[in-house]
């Protein structure tokens, strides 16, 4: 039974989370789920983002494994590996998902930090497409990529297996426009699961309101629900809300469909859009523009 | 364009939390030796040792 479940995580942290992504964002683009906004534009650019890091940024992470670690901590391989597991995984679950929560919240609250996060949100819909969506330069400094392959050189290796593959599970399916958590609002039974998971975990309800386009309807809410695997660092920080409902629209309102390859490589490439913040005078956030008028 | 100073505080404020919520594991973990006296660190340094 143990061997089965390891074999799973071994499958999911290689091609078998791409599949699952493939195979229920093929069913939500058959539900018509993206609402006809899955444009050529958009298509590429989210094609891209969940090519191009595969290829590029995993190589990347396994060159600071394999060959730069040994040099900075020469005889350190492996000095943990006595941690037991079930310590291992909290320890792991912890740092790993906390360092996510911070990188996130800095990137939405710091002003010039925003426009290496923007990609993710410029999406107007929500679904496995966009779940991989970001610039280049937010997917190579995704920091807690390598505190975790630095556990991993330690000696928690197989904790970290499971930790990556749960956490890729939650935090996909959160991004997902597939409604799932719906019942455990509505149905009487599952009430109080759905009470504990909401608060530790994130769910479609609280991710999608990060993703809105707007906070004035009380449900968006994109200046806040930064947890990825716990939502409970939202609960703790005071950043979180959670009303069980979904936003009527996604994405940012000033969006300017800007070209997939300025947003993908930003500040490499500009956009040519005028008053983009993507652009080569453009604003930092275009909140603020908006908000000043 | 400047971080605002009440976000500044907040943030300054949520990082000291974390440096505890990052130790929280870390130091549970070191509890539960003490209570249940077991040494795993010397289990792996005993199993090292055989087998060189």
């Amino acid at each position: 039974m143990l061997q089965y479940i390891e074999s799973i995580f071994t499958h999911l942290s290689t091609w078998g989370l791409p599949v699952i992504m493939l195979i229920v964002g093929i069913a939500e683009f058959s539900f018509g789920l993206y609402e006809q906004r899955w444009t050529r534009n958009e298509r590429v650019l989210d094609i891209v983002c969940f090519v191009v890091p595969k290829i590029v940024v995993r190589p990347f992470v396994a060159y600071v494994g394999l060959l730069l670690l040994p040099k900075f901590l020469p005889g350190a391989k492996g000095a943990f590996a006595w941690v037991p597991f079930w310590w291992g995984f909290a320890i792991i679950a912890v740092a790993d998902d906390l360092t996510q929560y911070w990188y996130h919240r800095l990137h939405h609250q710091v002003p010039w930090l925003w426009r290496f996060h923007r990609t993710h949100h410029s999406a107007p819909y929500m679904g496995m497409a966009m779940a991989s969506r970001q610039n280049i330069i937010y997917t190579i400094f995704f920091s807690q990529i390598y505190l975790t392959t630095t556990l991993v050189y330690l000696g928690l290796g197989y904790p970290v297996l499971f930790v990556t593959g749960v956490k890729s599970l939650i935090t996909t399916a959160a991004h997902s426009s597939i409604k799932w958590d719906k019942p455990f609002y509505t149905v009487k039974w599952l009430k109080p699961i759905g009470w504990v998971m909401e608060r530790l975990i994130s769910t479609p309800a609280t991710h999608h309101a990060h993703h809105a386009d707007t906070s004035d309807d009380g449900v968006g809410y994109y200046k806040g629900n930064f947890g990825n695997m716990f939502f409970i660092w939202d609960i703790i920080f005071g950043t979180g809300i959670i009303t069980r409902q979904y936003p009527s629209g996604y994405g940012i309102k000033h969006y300017k469909e800007e070209e997939w390859y300025s947003q993908f490589l930003w500040p490499i490439f500009k956009s040519k859009r005028e008053g983009s913040e993507l652009s080569l005078h453009g604003p930092m956030v275009g909140d603020s523009v908006e908000a000043s008028k | 364009m400047k971080l605002d100073k009440v976000t500044r505080n907040k943030i300054t404020r949520d990082a000291l939390i974390s440096i505890f919520l990052f130790a929280l594991p870390v130091l549970l973990m070191l509890l539960s030796f003490k209570i249940s006296g077991q040494r795993p660190w010397k289990q792996q340094a005993a199993t090292a040792k055989v087998s060189r």
